[in-house]
């Protein structure tokens, strides 16, 4: 059967001049409730068969802006009542929930407990007005409709949900979800009926139908803009006449939908269109793709893990046990490495990414909600939550933007108890371990004994055959002689008896054994050979992904062996060398290290010069001067670049530590004293930086009292360490009148010093009006400036 | 939906070498990789933004309080703009003592390539803002003219205050210096106007040769 919705209220309500641009539409619901039931009567006559509460932005967060957050429940109830008084018994009412408008953390800063808190209280209060279905409609957000939907089945449980996701031209939500994954996702969280709303007209939405009928087994609703807005006379206008967009209706249920209806811009004619071009339209069939396969969802994208697919790796790097420097960073709540973890096995070709935060004295719970808002926002893979702790289940998967998979649940009964509701609420997957409170399972008889008993349990709590990943629970061979090959049995059982896909974690084979990688790696390719899916390892090692490269080639996952081709072509592919002309006096290896910047071989080679005699004056100014001089010398000709410069200049560090090391009495900054700053009111400190290690570099003493700093205090450390330069440093329009203040107050205390200035809004002209000595645009031009100042000062008397 | 903190996934490594200075050297790729993905574990993106009307006779932001602008490049910009939104973003203040702390310890030039991938990240949130606001003005009518900040053309960055102010900028932690400098340095403000999706108007397209800051590492040469 297919049911016709309404169309739009809003449009209507201000055309008619009813609803004021500060009047809060759902205020009609009780100040003029007729208006309300009279448009809900058009849409009736028209033929709707759903008539849609105007409840839109009944909620707490919109109610707030006209002060009636003290009316959420009075105006939903209302709005079921005009509904149900309009329909008279002919039809349903779906009560209506819209966004609210803020997005929740991290993308925003709105909790989604406290998203679910104002969803529930609506959904609530349309339940109690009598409503017949709750329809969470235009959402952009997967996480938000994710808060919504548990909020609605919590508050209203005997209520069909549906869920319509809004999106946009490029075939996603605005934040980047597609409509595979919002099907997926939404499915397995337990909405009834999955759609799209609002954003686009009904020819772009009927791909994204299509998608949501292939990927769920629920009723799909479609509800269209009058077209694509556009504004005229200051006023926003749908474009399509009832007749262009009824035209599409057919189409829109040959994709998929069995519930059609209309957005923003319909009106009731658009609506009685609708209804004629339908009325022979048989309901559509329906094919939906891989019912029965495991699949997972991050916000952005569907991984699918089955013997349809190919071997998935889920990767187990982000796991502190026998990681000390991880473990210290997540105890002192610091994810920067979990990020790096998770972007580079992804990049290393993990399909999935368990996350463990198994840290000793830690609140576990705010460790995973953390590390997984973190890793979603970084990565699009999707997620193993690895815990044993409930609460840190549950933070994760409440914070987690997708379906994912839970490591693990084993038939302990606290485990099962615990696990499987929080699996069935969050829709999310579950890896079936192998153990019982009776201990290890030895065969693999055994093993899938329990795995069954895991699975009974998992049914009657709510989930599906789609729902499960079985490991294979691997022992090391040094225990136990059958270790492996009990798992290869176990893989063959689960494959042929349940036909759910496989996982284990494979390198503890090889535990307590010499050459581990090359047991793990044969152990791989025969697990790969009886069916394993979706092998849980460290996706940097070569030697499995090779392994993993070649056993697809052979059990036929890789058809031809093409990946496995181009894989060694590229691995085969000689690296040309580059025929470098290296200087056989070392003097000369040592400036040539210096200007190409290699700073890994300047050490040892000033080292050597050392010991072959040369003084470290000799090797200051006939290799590390020179090759200043020659990296200035480019640099002005713009042949190199400043960090090309700044390379040199970490050789030449590199260099001064060597010789300071082996000499410690050598004599180095003998060339002059800089004191350096960047004015009060700066904070840029990176250009004064940069100046301070060239000068530093070539032989200067350096002072450098850092950015926004004081006229006095630069004063006073000028005379203080007598110095022959003083460098300021201004990078903005409204900081360089410092540079005029610091000037006069050196000149008035009488100080020696020269004056350079530079940075990025200071000219020559500035410069000269300021009464500095010079002016240098750059870093490698105050050396330059600072080196002939300093030969200008040499005393004449 | 006034906040919007867009994921960063990838930091744009052409981008940093031009911030670096570096379009037209032979400077190596790994470092530059390096630098944009150690920037990418640290950044933390935030934005804020708001909409208001805008008069072009006067050229005021009506808001509460109506700001008007000084500045003809950006009056002239917002000519056919009657709405506009302002924005600000941020990506937090851990990168800061990052890049000093990389800079102390020798390793200049991966200090440098780190700022210079922490202007493009925030360059890149700004990005994302923009994207994420587009549905929203779509289904207005609207479409947006590139953003324009203080401190571009003849625009003083004594409006920073005010355009704090107007993006709800301390939501996400953002302020100013009595000189008028971002805190944290990493932000950035801007304006954006809208125009009605059928206007042609295209604005004169942003260019180094409008802006003061002539020793830019990241300008690029105009040769006549």
């Amino acid at each position: 059967m297919i049911n016709l919705f309404d169309g739009a209220m809003g449009t209507i309500l201000q055309s008619q001049g009813i609803l004021q641009p500060s009047t809060c539409p759902e205020l009609l619901n009780v100040k003029n409730s007729q208006a309300i039931i009279d448009i809900h009567k058009k849409y009736i006559a028209a033929g709707s068969t759903i008539i849609e509460t105007n409840t839109f932005g009944a909620n707490r967060i919109k109610l707030s802006h006209y002060g009636l957050e003290n009316d959420i429940r009075l105006l939903n109830k209302a709005g079921v009542k005009n509904a149900k008084t309009a329909m008279q018994g002919h039809g349903k009412v779906a009560g209506a929930m819209g966004p609210l408008g803020r997005f929740i953390e991290p993308l925003g800063d709105i909790s989604f407990d406290e998203v679910y808190d104002i969803y529930f209280e609506q959904a609530q209060a349309l339940a109690e007005g009598g409503a017949d279905y709750i329809l969470i409609e235009t959402c952009i957000d997967i996480q938000e409709m994710r808060a919504a939907l548990l909020a609605a089945k919590a508050a209203a449980p005997l209520l069909p949900i549906f869920c319509q996701m809004s999106y946009s031209e490029d075939g996603r939500t605005v934040t980047g979800t597609d409509p595979q994954t919002a099907a997926i996702t939404l499915t397995a969280m337990g909405a009834d009926i999955i759609g799209a709303n609002c954003s686009t007209g009904p020819e772009e939405l009927i791909p994204i139908i299509k998608i949501l009928s292939e990927n769920t087994h629920c009723p799909i609703s479609v509800q269209p803009n009058a077209g694509m807005p556009h504004l005229i006379n200051k006023k926003t206008v749908f474009p399509m006449t009832p007749a262009d967009m009824a035209k599409w209706a057919p189409m829109l249920i040959a994709a998929g939908a069995t519930f059609i209806g209309g957005c923003c811009g319909t009106t009731p004619d658009h609506i009685a269109a609708i209804n004629r071009s339908i009325k022979n339209i048989a309901e559509p069939i329906r094919h939906q793709q891989f019912p029965n396969d495991l699949v997972l969802t991050s916000r952005t994208k569907t991984v699918f893990i089955g013997s349809n697919f190919p071997t998935r790796l889920v990767g187990e790097r982000i796991n502190p046990t026998g990681r000390k420097k991880l473990a210290a960073e997540i105890k002192n709540q610091s994810f920067i490495s979990v990020k790096k973890e998770a972007v580079e096995q992804t990049n290393a070709g993990a399909d999935i990414l368990d996350v463990n935060m198994g840290v000793g004295g830690i609140n576990q719970a705010a460790a995973m909600e953390k590390a997984i808002k973190e890793i979603a926002q970084i990565v699009d893979v999707p997620l193993s939550i690895d815990t044993s702790d409930p609460a840190a289940l549950e933070a994760g998967l409440k914070v987690y933007p997708g379906r994912a998979l839970i490591n693990s649940v084993s038939a302990e009964p606290d485990r099962l108890k615990k696990f499987l509701p929080l699996a069935k609420k969050y829709g999310a997957a579950i890896l079936c371990l192998p153990l019982s409170d009776k201990g290890l399972p030895k065969t693999g008889r055994e093993r899938i004994h329990i795995i069954k008993k895991i699975i009974a349990a998992a049914k009657q709590t709510g989930l599906h055959d789609n729902d499960f990943i079985l490991d294979c629970l691997v022992m090391t061979i040094a225990a136990e002689k059958n270790a492996a090959t009990e798992v290869l049995q176990a893989l063959s059982l689960y494959r042929h008896e349940l036909g759910y896909p496989s996982t284990m974690g494979l390198s503890n084979i090889s535990f307590g054994l010499p050459n581990r990688a090359l047991i793990n790696s044969t152990f791989f390719a025969m697990c790969l050979a009886n069916g394993l899916d979706a092998p849980i390892m460290n996706p940097y090692d070569e030697s499995m992904k090779n392994t993993l490269t070649a056993a697809a080639a052979l059990i036929g996952k890789d058809p031809n062996g093409r990946h496995y081709s181009m894989s060694v072509s590229q691995q085969d592919t000689p690296t040309t060398n580059k025929s470098v002309t290296t200087p056989t006096n070392i003097l000369q290896a040592i400036k040539h290290s210096i200007i190409t910047g290699e700073k890994e071989n300047v050490a040892a080679m000033v080292e050597q010069a050392l010991k072959n005699g040369y003084t470290s004056n000799e090797i200051t100014e006939k290799a590390l001067t020179e090759a200043m001089n020659d990296v200035g010398k480019n640099f002005g000709a713009k042949k190199i670049f400043l960090p090309q410069v700044m390379l040199s200049a970490e050789a030449m560090r590199e260099a001064f530590i060597k010789i300071k090391e082996v000499l410690p009495s050598a004599e180095l900054t003998d060339k002059g004293t800089v004191v350096i700053a960047t004015v009060k009111g700066d904070i840029h400190d990176l250009g004064k930086n940069i100046v301070a290690a060239l000068l530093e570099n070539n032989g200067f003493k350096l002072i450098d009292l850092g950015k926004d700093v004081d006229a006095e205090e630069i004063v006073r450390a000028a005379i203080k360490n007598d110095a022959d330069i003083v460098g300021l440093c201004s990078l903005m329009t409204t900081t360089m009148l410092q540079i005029d203040k610091v000037i006069a107050a050196l000149k008035k205390a009488g100080a020696r010093a020269h004056v350079i200035v530079g940075g990025a809004v200071l000219t020559q002209e500035y410069a000269d009006a300021a009464g500095a000595d010079a002016y240098a645009q750059d870093g490698v031009v105050a050396v330059k400036i600072a080196k002939k100042l300093i030969i200008s000062k040499t005393p004449m008397s | 939906m006034p906040i919007y903190n867009a994921p960063l996934k990838k930091i744009d490594e052409t981008q940093t070498r031009r911030y670096a200075g570096l379009a037209a050297a032979d400077f190596s790729s790994k470092a530059i990789h390096d630098a944009c993905t150690e920037m990418l574990y640290t950044a933390e993106p935030h934005g804020s933004w708001e909409i208001y009307d805008y008069d072009t006779l006067t050229y005021t932001i009506l808001s509460a309080n109506p700001f008007t602008l000084n500045g003809n490049k950006i009056r002239q910009h917002l000519n056919h703009c009657n709405k506009v939104i302002v924005l600000a973003v941020t990506i937090g203040s851990n990168i800061e003592h990052i890049i000093e702390t990389t800079f102390q310890t020798g390793k200049y030039t991966h200090a440098l390539l780190l700022d210079a991938a922490a202007t493009t990240a925030v360059e890149q949130t700004a990005d994302n803002l923009e994207k994420n606001i587009d549905p929203f003005i779509t289904s207005m009518g609207y479409k947006r003219i590139w953003r324009f900040s203080p401190g571009y053309g003849d625009w003083n960055i004594s409006c920073q205050p005010q355009m704090l102010k107007l993006a709800n900028a301390a939501a996400i932690d953002v302020s100013h210096t009595s000189s008028m400098m971002l805190i944290p340095r990493k932000s950035v403000t801007a304006i954006i106007g809208l125009i009605p999706q059928t206007d042609n108007f295209s604005p004169e397209k942003p260019s180094c040769n409008n802006c003061q800051q002539k020793n830019c590492l990241s300008r690029i040469k105009f040769h006549k």
